[in-house]
């Protein structure tokens, strides 16, 4: 029953899913237009949910606890309950009920996300310039020919990609232009069906019940 | 030359070298011709191709604020072109991260080209000219149920406004009714419109990626199935330069702004790889 | 610019220097940006999720459904699953409350059904459409015709060259990555011919990779100069 309910259940789904591409019939198109933007649409949200409590659980678990790093686990739980009350009761748009500005500084959650939020996302992901540059540095060694051919490549379309490389030659973008529209697209096209065709293989095996490792443990 | 200890620099001052390579160009800029790549060249015309009266361009993003920096130029540029042809845009949100970024980057268009509109026949107005649809879960659904009504699946925009009291949507119904789906990207939207929707509804598709996946969209704009591709910061350049040569819209150009620390910070990078090398071998052969 | 305006763009250059700060080493403003990046990001996901989702598509159709069932009864028509106010809109709801037992001790294997039904759903509708939307068109993409060496406005000796190129970079490349048999005789030149196409192809998306990751940077140093110190225009 732990086992055979998912299972079913999943094997019943895969073949409304599969089945949903050839079957234009309007009954087929409502059932399969009502499972996607009602039923599977619900329980996303609450997948996000689960992954929110689990998030509040481990860092008030660590608060308790007193781990190591709990005072950062403060300023988590601070922000998540204080831009989730702002967001429910003031609104997305602000149309809720709760005031969401001092004068003329506000503090809706739009506000919120485009002063907060995208400074510290951006900056977060900017780093990786810093460090891509260090292991450039440190790490990438043209120890045999085909790591020279990879090193040459990247040089020429690093090149090829800015506008200094069409100042220093007008065939240096157009060399560049070529690697990625024939080289690079056959090893990416030959990768890609590698990959896609693994990927369908397991995804059968999945819904054909061969695949049970998503089951998780038997306990 | 001590190469060995060159090979044990502090990478601290690494981090240095490379903020100031890309500063100086911002404070001091060179602008150079930014030149344009066939796949940029190829969804502009895409752009071009849809006919105003008839259908509408339905702008589909999924970034979030850690690539705002590469995707949100090219939602400007698109827009930018939208609005110089008096091009009906619809805007959707696949991740929720994303959301309130189309919102800035509509409004801040709208504010551009409003500021010199003398008349509504002039000015963009929201409802009229451009829609933000909103964000619904998870990304397969909009893709696919768009196919059937986008009112089913939006039955209000972003901001809760019912779809049946905006003029857009009295005549756009479905994918028929969209000339162009161009996702904007860090991620594989673009190749799910191509597999969900251009397969089953024929809607065709356009790209705007982050740099780091546009490599794997290139055999896709060869095959033809998606129509053309903005490929990094690079790319969105490319298209402001085209929408300013062709329309003259006017207003900052981001993208364009950052070429030249973009070329002088990948001289450095192409440095740094050089004399790493250079310091390997000639300390692998004292050795 | 207000004076809100401006205090927000002072909290925006102070947390952007404090997530630059990992630069120079690991430390507490680092870590407090770090943390309150996600619990900020959740806070918003969840409310946007429940005015988006949650409320109309669930509660309020069940709140309707049980109004109008106060007024005038129990109906047919508030069990149909696809009118506005009906009932079954719960049932989705309760499947995904399942997800919740894998924190009860002795449940936990009712998380697997809504897990079951999302994947068994999204996987089927996967199949025909990667075969559709990639696996087929990219195959047939990569077969040569005589109308890429012709003389058409798409066809011509250099765009059939290319196009030549594509088919044995394409065969290399699988045939590299083909692990069932020894690469012995055919199979070893063919991947060694796909080892060259890899590596090219590597070096692209590593070009790229470095484009990509210093415009980000790029990104932060204009809102830096353009929107703090106000330095550009």
């Amino acid at each position: 029953m732990r086992d055979k309910l998912p299972l079913g259940l999943l094997i019943l789904m895969g073949v409304l899913g599969l089945t949903s591409r050839f079957i234009p019939h309007p009954v087929g198109e409502g059932m399969n237009a009502y499972l996607r933007d009602t039923l599977l649409r619900i329980i996303s949200a609450f997948a996000l949910i689960l992954g929110l409590g689990n998030l509040l659980l481990r860092h008030t678990h660590k608060l308790e606890h007193k781990e190591p790093g709990w005072p950062h686990s403060i300023a988590l739980i601070a922000g998540f309950v204080v831009t989730a009350v702002i967001g429910l009761l003031g609104g997305v748009s602000g149309e809720g009920p709760l005031p969401t500005a001092i004068g003329s500084f506000k503090f809706d959650i739009t506000t919120i996300y485009n002063r907060v939020l995208i400074p510290l996302g951006a900056t977060m992901f900017s780093l990786l310039a810093f460090y891509m540059a260090s292991a450039a540095y440190r790490s990438f060694r043209a120890k045999s020919w085909l790591a020279a051919l990879l090193l040459i490549s990247a040089f020429v379309v690093m090149l090829g990609q800015v506008p200094l490389g069409g100042q220093i030659s007008p065939i240096i973008p157009q060399i560049s232009q070529w690697i990625m529209e024939v080289p690079n697209t056959a090893a990416k096209r030959g990768i890609e069906l590698g990959i896609t065709l693994g990927v369908l293989a397991t995804t059968l095996k999945i819904l054909a019940g061969i695949e049970r490792s998503w089951l998780g443990s038997s306990k | 030359m001590n190469w060995a200890k060159l090979t044990q620099i502090d990478r601290r001052i690494i981090f240095i070298t490379v903020g100031l390579a890309i500063l100086i160009p911002l404070i001091f800029p060179i602008r150079m011709p930014v030149g344009t790549q066939r796949v940029t060249k190829h969804l502009f015309q895409a752009v071009e191709e849809i006919d105003p009266q008839e259908q509408v361009l339905l702008l589909s993003c999924d970034y979030a604020p850690q690539t705002e920096a590469e995707n949100q130029p090219m939602t400007v540029a698109v827009l930018r072109h939208c609005f110089a042809r008096r091009l009906p845009v619809l805007i959707n949100a696949l991740y929720v991260e994303g959301a309130p970024l189309l919102d800035l980057a509509m409004h801040q268009v709208m504010d551009e080209f409003n500021a010199h509109a003398k008349a509504n026949a002039d000015s963009i107005l929201y409802g009229r000219d451009v829609v933000y649809l909103g964000w619904q879960p998870p990304p397969i659904v909009p893709i696919l149920s768009m196919g059937r009504s986008i009112k089913g699946i939006y039955p209000v925009d972003y901001y809760l406004t019912p779809m049946d009291s905006l003029p857009l949507m009295t005549g756009v119904h479905n994918y028929d009714q969209v000339g162009l789906v161009l996702a904007i990207t860090p991620l594989a939207s673009p190749l799910w419109y191509v597999m969900y929707a251009r397969t089953k509804f024929g809607v065709k598709v356009g790209a705007g990626c982050t740099a780091v996946c546009a490599p794997d969209f290139y055999p896709y704009c060869r095959s033809g199935q998606l129509l053309g591709m903005m490929a990094g910061m690079k790319g969105a350049a490319e298209y402001e330069e085209l929408v300013e040569n062709e329309y003259h819209p006017g207003g900052r150009r981001r993208a364009t702004e950052g070429m030249a620390s973009q070329s002088a910070a990948h001289l450095l990078m192409m440095f740094f790889v050089i004399i790493g090398n250079i310091a390997y071998f000639s300390t692998r052969r004292k050795s | 610019m207000t004076l809100g305006d401006t205090i927000w763009i002072w909290i925006g250059a102070l947390l952007t220097f404090a997530m630059l700060s990992f630069l120079y080493k690991d430390n507490p403003l680092y870590r407090f940006g770090e943390h309150l990046f996600v619990g900020v990001s959740n806070g918003w996901s969840l409310a946007f999720m429940y005015s988006r989702v949650i409320k109309p598509v669930m509660i309020q159709p069940f709140g309707e459904a049980c109004r109008i069932a106060g007024h005038e009864g129990l109906k047919p028509e508030l069990f149909n699953p696809v009118a506005h106010a009906n009932f079954l809109v719960i049932i989705p709801g309760l499947i995904g409350c399942l997800y919740f037992t894998r924190f009860i001790t002795g449940m936990t294997w009712l998380v697997r059904i809504p897990i079951g039904i999302f994947m068994g759903y999204y996987a089927g509708l996967a199949v025909p459409a990667t075969f559709e939307g990639s696996v087929f068109p990219q195959m047939k993409d990569t077969i040569i015709t005589r109308g890429y060496f012709a003389g058409t406005p798409t066809g011509s000796l250099w765009a059939g060259i290319c196009a030549l190129i594509i088919l044995v970079g394409v065969l290399g490349t699988l045939t590299y990555f083909y692990f069932s048999k020894e690469h012995k005789g055919p199979l070893q030149w063919g991947s060694r011919v796909g080892i060259v196409f890899v590596m090219i192809g590597f070096g692209a998306s590593f070009g790229f990779t470095v484009m990509a990751r210093v415009s980000l940077a790029i990104g932060r140093f204009a809102f830096l100069l353009h929107d703090w110190l106000r330095v550009i225009s």
